[in-house]
Order: structure tokens, then C-alpha cells, then sequence
């Protein structure tokens, strides 16, 4: 995120951009159907950003450690999990070195859907029969095959989640199974077992805005399938950059950032 | 790569006909229009799910999966030759037990970096998008980018472990230039080292359909008296797609080490 500005080579890029995506609005798809370029409507590329609104707290920073604002329906299972979860964010955060945070200390992945409460960017890229979201944070990597392949189940259990989906008109519909419990859904220890069960609906609402509508499905965890609206921001000067989570200063720095009471 | 192998011999066979008949009609086509869409221009596509494509030796120090960039030892300097000697690899022709490696990404599970994944047995996935070139890794989730949007090297970025790449197009060669490596991370997977002052060129061609070569000159004066120079064979898998395979996976992953070190049958 550090080295997002480009100046006037990109400013030029995004003129030839925004005329290349007119031109493409008014063409009529002339190649093969699953090529992403053919249908600008199922064109969801580019470098993403949370747009919740800017909070002013600390607990309500823009990144929001959480799905949604109210809690989820959990289960007796899930309340005892979260209970014993020391998060470093919201309302009961711990130190950070007094933290259960399967992440820190370890570096283990953090797992989807989780991965979009990171405060940094998310790319899609798009390739025949797959949509490819690259989170900056730890190098994720979240493939959704749209080839018509089926869910299998000797893949799992999986960080990242067996992701499948499929186009309604322009919307995205992504399903997800076949993860492994070793993950927090959020940063705030809201717990998933392994019979997570996770619906996208994707859509590009016009050039600079996408949204996510998701619905968390875990019968372990929670009583009733429950839903959460993410906004993205199209950043077209942004590129992606180097994040491991091994880089434990720049680690910390964010951290610490995070933590600091907005200006 | 645990599920790729079901069923290959005989859906290559079949992609391998339609790769010939894509092939020849691809190369009667011109390219009709410029455009910003990697696509627009086949010469300058380079996607595709691609495999390291060396020959298959029969011992196992020679594995289709070699260790090192080249066959050849590499120009090392006196630093580069003690950095080297101190190196316990698991692999190669003194390979230490896994239990007494040293190599970096053993127990610690830190990025390989770059060019080192390469090496790594697993696919690597190529995307294009607008002023991007970016290879995907199925060895833990790693990915390079190549930006070919003119931008410049930028010091402020590094020391980085997959390093920092820009491009440019040299008729159908994408050449690669990268540089800002940070030096926790060995050169290959013999342990070979290199300093911060690692600097890579590639030239990277796809030679026709299925097959893309890179050729890539290693220039380090700290680790290495001179450039050398390797050059890289893939083939295209057509039906092949990313697994999720994560260094954390211990299990997977020493089953994985354990099958390598077994002789080839």
C-alpha cells in the first residue's frame, strides 16, 4: 500500500482506461463466452478497497474488524469460542502480546472470508473459467472457478476455502465449502467450524464500485444463516504490494497504526 | 500438484491435438487491432497454468525437478562460496535429513522468494491484466508482479522477498528486470545464496502455444565474480488449476518432501 502513487504514467493509463471501457461498453461481445473480456458486465477487474464509511473511534475504525455491527446469531459452541478469544480489536481487544489470534506469532494464513477485513487492498484478475481475488495482505490468493466444475471435498479442508460460482445476470453468485476450523471468521474471534458454508453475490455496481452481499452459513456456529453487505472503491492508481506477514516490523507498524486514534 | 496427475496421459494426448490445431491457426492470424487487453495482442499472451518442463533423469539428485537454476556450478566469490558451504540443503548431492537443514523455509515457513520458487515442484499460473504481468505460485500462494506501465525501479519498496519487477516488451520477449531482493532467502533450492544486490533479467517468450521459455541472467558481484545465465523450459497444463498448498501444511507437506527424495520409478 506504501507505494500506491504513480504519477503522470498512470494518470495517462487511466484516460486510455476510462475510453477503453466506454469503447467496450458499446461493442458487442465478439468472442468466445467464457473469455472475462466478452462480457463487460462480468468484467469485476481492478485494485479494490473497503468503503465502509470512515468511523471516527478507534472501535469503529473504517476497517471494521467485523461482518456486520450487531452480533451474530451464535450458538452455545460458538459463544464459549468467542468468549476465549483474545482479539487485539474491538470493544474487549488484549494486548498484543496477550492475544489467541491464530495469526500472530504463527503467520499461519488467515483464511477467507476473513481476509477482507485486512486494511489493505484486494485485486481481481480474471482468467477463462476462473475469477482470481489477490488480497495484498500475506499474498492471498482466493480462486473461484466459474468453468462448471462441482465442489470437491477431497480438496479440503482448505484455508482458503473450495470456491465455485456462477454468473445470474451481473452478479457473481461464489460458493465456498470445504474449509478447515483453524481460522477466526473476523478479527474480532468470531469462530467457523469446518462446515462453513459461505454465498457470494458479487456484482460491479458501476465502473469505480463493487459490492459483495455475503451470507455465513455454519449450522456448529451459528443458530441461523445470517448476511453482511461489503462496499469495495475501485482504486485505479493502486497496485498491490509486497505484504508477508513474516515481516514482523512492518507488521507491528500496522498494527499500531491500526490502533491509533484516527486524525 | 496432488491431484493433477489423474488422468493425464490420456486428456494430453487429446489437448496436445487440439494444441496443434490452435497452434497452426493462431499463427495464421494477424493481430487486427492494438489495444490494452493482454489478449488483443497473442504475441505478448502469456497466460496459462505452466509446469517446469526439464527431462526426466532417472536418479534422484537428478529429478525432473532439479534443485538449481543450472547444471553448471555457478561463479561464486569467496562470500558467495562460504555462504554456500554453510548451506544444509535437503536436496542435491549432499543433501542433509530434513531434520538438520537449515534452509530458510524449513520449520519457519517464510516466503521462498524469488527466483527460488521456480524451482519449487508445483505450477505456476501466469495473468495479464493492463500494465501487469503476474505469476501466481502454487507453492504457498506466492505471487511476482511484473509491471510493464513504464514505472521505475523504486527503492523505497525494498529489501523484498519476491522482489520488485518491471517489464517491457521487446517484440514477442517480455524481459524482466528486478531488483530490491532482501537477502533472507536462498538463490535456489541447494542453497546457493545472493546479497541484496541481486539482479535478475529475464527474457521470457511464449515460443509457441504450449511452450514458454525464460531465460534469465543472474548478476549479484557480492555472491557471484560474474553474470551467468540459465535458461528455463515450461510447458502449458490446459487442465490444470492452482491447488491451495500452504508451507503451514506440514502433513501435506512433508509427504510431499518425503515422496521427492524417493528414487523415480
Amino acid at each position: 500500500m506504501r507505494n500506491h502513487l504513480l504519477g503522470v504514467a498512470l494518470a495517462i493509463a487511466m484516460v486510455v482506461c476510462f475510453s477503453w471501457a466506454a469503447s467496450a461498453q458499446t461493442k458487442q461481445p465478439s468472442v468466445a463466452p467464457n473469455d472475462p473480456s466478452a462480457n463487460p458486465a462480468h468484467d469485476l477487474s481492478g485494485v479494490w478497497f473497503d468503503d465502509h464509511p470512515r468511523l471516527i473511534t478507534v472501535q469503529q475504525r473504517y476497517w471494521a474488524y467485523t461482518f456486520t455491527p450487531e452480533a451474530p446469531p451464535m450458538t452455545d459452541w460458538a459463544q464459549a469460542k468467542f468468549n476465549a478469544a483474545k482479539s487485539s480489536f474491538g470493544p474487549h481487544a488484549v494486548p498484543l502480546v496477550e492475544t489467541t489470534d491464530p495469526l500472530y506469532h504463527t503467520c499461519a494464513p488467515i483464511g477467507f472470508p476473513i481476509a477482507f477485513l485486512y486494511p489493505l487492498p484486494m485485486q481481481i484478475v480474471q482468467a477463462p473459467g476462473e475469477v482470481i481475488m489477490l488480497f495484498e495482505w500475506d499474498s492471498l490468493r482466493h480462486q473461484i472457478f466459474t468453468d462448471g466444475r462441482p465442489h470437491d471435498t477431497a480438496l479440503g479442508p482448505l484455508w482458503m476455502g473450495d470456491s465455485i460460482g456462477h454468473w445470474e445476470g451481473d452478479t457473481l453468485v461464489a460458493d465456498t465449502v470445504n474449509f478447515n476450523d483453524k481460522t477466526w471468521l473476523d478479527r474480532m474471534g468470531h469462530p467457523h467450524s469446518d462446515a462453513l458454508h459461505v454465498v457470494e453475490r458479487i456484482r460491479r455496481i458501476d465502473h469505480d464500485h463493487l459490492v459483495d452481499d455475503i451470507t455465513i452459513e455454519d449450522p456448529k456456529a451459528y443458530t441461523k444463516p445470517w448476511t453482511a453487505h461489503l462496499p469495495f472503491v475501485l482504486k485505479p492508481k493502486w497496485t498491490l504490494a509486497e505484504q508477508f506477514c513474516e515481516d514482523e516490523q512492518s507488521f507491528q507498524t500496522i498494527d499500531k497504526d491500526a490502533a491509533a486514534p484516527s486524525k | 500438484m496432488r491431484k493433477h496427475p489423474l488422468g493425464m496421459a490420456l486428456a494430453l494426448a487429446f489437448a496436445m491435438v487440439l494444441s496443434f490445431s490452435a497452434t497452426a491457426s493462431a499463427q495464421t492470424k494477424q493481430p487486427s487491432k492494438a489495444s490494452k487487453l493482454p489478449n488483443a495482442d497473442s504475441a505478448h499472451d502469456l497466460s496459462g497454468v505452466w509446469m517446469l518442463d526439464r527431462p526426466r533423469p532417472l536418479t534422484v539428485v537428478e529429478r525432473f525437478w532439479m534443485y538449481e537454476l543450472n547444471e553448471e556450478e555457478p561463479p561464486m566469490t569467496a562470500w558467495g562460496e562460504a555462504q554456500y558451504k554453510a548451506a544444509k540443503s535437503s536436496f542435491g548431492a549432499n543433501a542433509y535429513p530434513l531434520a538438520e537443514t537449515n534452509d530458510p523455509i524449513y520449520h519457519t515457513c517464510t516466503p521462498p522468494g524469488y527466483p527460488r520458487v521456480i524451482l519449487h515442484p508445483f505450477p505456476m499460473q501466469v495473468v495479464q491484466s493492463p500494465g501487469e504481468v503476474i505469476m501466481l505460485f502454487e507453492y504457498d500462494s506466492v505471487r511476482h508482479q511484473i509491471f510493464t506501465d513504464g514505472r521505475k525501479h523504486d527503492t523505497a519498496l525494498g529489501p523484498l522477498w519476491m522482489g520488485d519487477a518491471i517489464g517491457h516488451w521487446e517484440g514477442d520477449t517480455l524481459v524482466a528486470d528486478t531488483v530490491n531482493f532482501n537477502d533472507k532467502t536462498w538463490l535456489d533450492r541447494v542453497g546457493h545464496p545472493h546479497s541484496e544486490g541481486l539482479h535478475l533479467v529475464e527474457r521470457i517468450r511464449r515460443t509457441n502455444h504450449f511452450h514458454l521459455t525464460d531465460d534469465i541472467t543472474v548478476d549479484d558481484p557480492k555472491a557471484y565474480t560474474k553474470p551467468w545465465t540459465a535458461h528455463l523450459d515450461f510447458l502449458l497444463r490446459p487442465k490444470w488449476t492452482l491447488a491451495e498448498l500452504f508451507c503451514e501444511d506440514q502433513d501435506t507437506f512433508d509427504e510431499i518432501e518425503n515422496n521427492e527424495t524417493k528414487p523415480a520409478k
